[in-house]
């Protein structure tokens, strides 16, 4: 028995790094689990690591579209028969420089990518869990949803931005049984780190490696989070024991975000 | 399989309320689990209700007071090898009242209580954990940590300063296999809220305990208190493996009530 049984979960950008750890941790405890991906050559690989049977489902989308960010939460609806849990998780950040250098198309794809993509599955979300009276909404935002680094102003506006929207939101539907909160993880060598992250460090003015080591040198622990520190508090705010945390911004950041 | 299988805990303030949810989840988890109270009767109690035989403990000691917050670190230790969790949850305040009036001696009592309890068992408790290379430390806080109503300075003021401790202590022990947390309740009706509650009220000016209750519920989103159940729910999963990574935490369990 898990604590997630009979649960329809919803993960974006879930075919690997943060959003498969949750999705492998809500499927170990009892949950159906729609993963998304931006494309169908992922879903093959991913539906055989997960190893669900018919108990998780893969919908293709790119998030940085309102209309599919709206038909990977009306799928899973289709799919399943209704959303319980959604994980906002999909984001990232490409052509980080600092702000005096910084192109519009930039912060533009930023703020689609992490924020209205957030935003769009949410509110589509809503439009299920408020009239079941159930819902958990969490968004993977990051320790930049609470504070600012030089060079990565276009992933820490975002960030920032969803946190924002977590407060408002959880206090619009605070008494219809559903919360919405915020994970701020610390920097995890996920994929998606591997590929921007050069990038990244690039326009901070340092190496990947040294991208890296100041992140880890920043928290408490001295080295980098991993994927299964989030989907371990993924899985306790889904769960019926987590009805009563919302509007939160959790630090999962090895003691790093001074807040 | 639980999550805690092998774990020892101690809990000041273990008999009721936050630090008994505590110590039913730790059970349920495998856990064995020490708690302490000042009176021997809710304490045995407490055992009695809790019906874990050999996996569950009393130590009966004050925790506003050194030799027992160290006793119940030490009880544990020599009751079962080792401590792998430290919950230090006991607090509250006697005596409300707002900073005009406050006598020496509360505002005494709360930091002994509320502070002081927290470092001194924080401190023994290291000084096992960090030979061992592991070990967690959860403190049981509060919104008051992070905000501040009239009527309760000590509290106030106390909360506030555990929360500095808990991120110092993290800092210090983060490369150690430790974590040091802290867990950010909001209104619970406690037995202890029960007792103080509607001195509490009229101290803080709400008049009665009813419209504390409401008070408080209406600055969260949920627009109830929390329950002890959700607080404990939190401190299994600090006290896990998988929490490994997550130190000097201020974890929220408020339905929404702080703003940040």
């Amino acid at each position: 028995m898990g604590v997630l049984d009979g649960r329809v979960a919803c993960i974006t950008g879930g075919t690997r790094g943060i959003g498969l750890a949750i999705a492998k941790d809500f499927l170990n405890e009892g949950a159906k689990v729609v993963v998304n991906g931006r494309d169908e050559s992922k879903a093959e690989r991913t539906l055989a690591e997960l190893d669900a049977g018919d108990r998780v489902h893969f919908i293709a989308g790119d998030v940085k579209v309102r209309e599919s960010c709206e038909a990977i939460v009306d799928g899973t609806v289709e799919h399943f028969g209704r959303i319980d849990i959604l994980v906002a998780n999909a984001g990232g950040s490409s052509g980080n420089a600092p702000v005096a250098d910084l192109t519009d198309e930039a912060m533009q794809d930023a703020l689609v990518w992490n924020f209205w993509h957030t935003f769009w599955t949410m509110r589509r979300a809503f439009h299920y869990m408020i009239p079941q009276q159930w819902g958990r909404v969490m968004s993977i935002s990051s320790v930049e949803g609470k504070v600012g680094k030089p060079g990565l102003s276009i992933y820490v506006v975002s960030k920032h931005a969803i946190n924002g929207l977590t407060k408002s939101a959880a206090q619009e539907v605070g008494t219809l049984g559903i919360t919405v909160n915020a994970l701020c993880p610390g920097a995890i060598e996920t994929d998606t780190m591997i590929e921007q992250g050069p990038p990244a460090a690039e326009s901070m003015g340092m190496t990947y490696e040294g991208l890296l080591d100041m992140f880890a040198q920043e928290s408490a622990i001295k080295r980098l989070n991993e994927v299964e520190d989030c989907a371990a508090v993924a899985t306790l705010l889904a769960s019926d024991a987590g009805a009563g945390i919302t509007g939160s911004l959790i630090s999962i950041d090895g003691g790093t975000a001074p807040y | 399989m639980g999550k805690l299988d092998g774990k020892v805990a101690c809990i000041t303030g273990g008999t009721r309320s936050i630090g008994r949810a505590m110590a039913e989840a730790f059970l349920a988890e495998g856990g064995k689990v020490v708690v302490n109270g000042r009176d021997a009767a809710k304490g045995q109690q407490c055992l009695d209700e809790m019906a874990a035989g050999d996996n569950a403990a009393f130590f009966a000691g004050d925790a506003s007071k050194q030799d027992a917050v160290e006793g119940l670190i030490d009880f544990t230790i020599e009751r079962y090898g080792q401590l792998d969790i430290c919950c230090l949850n006991s607090g509250g305040v006697q005596m409300t009242a707002p900073v005009a009036q406050m006598s020496d001696e509360e505002w005494q009592l709360e930091i002994d209580w509320n502070l002081n309890q927290v470092f001194w068992g924080m401190r023994r408790a290291l000084q096992h954990m960090i030979p061992r290379e592991t070990g967690r430390v959860i403190v049981t806080s509060s919104v008051e940590g992070k905000l501040g109503k009239p009527g309760i300075p000590g509290y106030a003021a106390t909360k506030h300063a555990v929360n500095g401790l808990v991120k110092a202590a993290a800092h210090e022990t983060g490369t150690l296999g430790v974590t040091v947390n802290a867990i950010l309740p909001g209104l619970i009706e406690t037995d202890i809220v029960r007792a103080t509650g509607p001195d509490s009220a009229v101290a803080m000016g709400l008049g009665s305990y009813e419209n504390l209750i409401e008070a408080f519920s209406s600055e969260s989103a949920i627009k109830r208190p929390n329950t002890v159940e959700e607080v404990a729910a939190v401190a299994v999963l600090l006290a896990s493996d998988a929490a490994r990574n997550i130190t000097g935490c201020m974890f929220p369990v408020d339905g929404g009530t702080m703003p940040y």
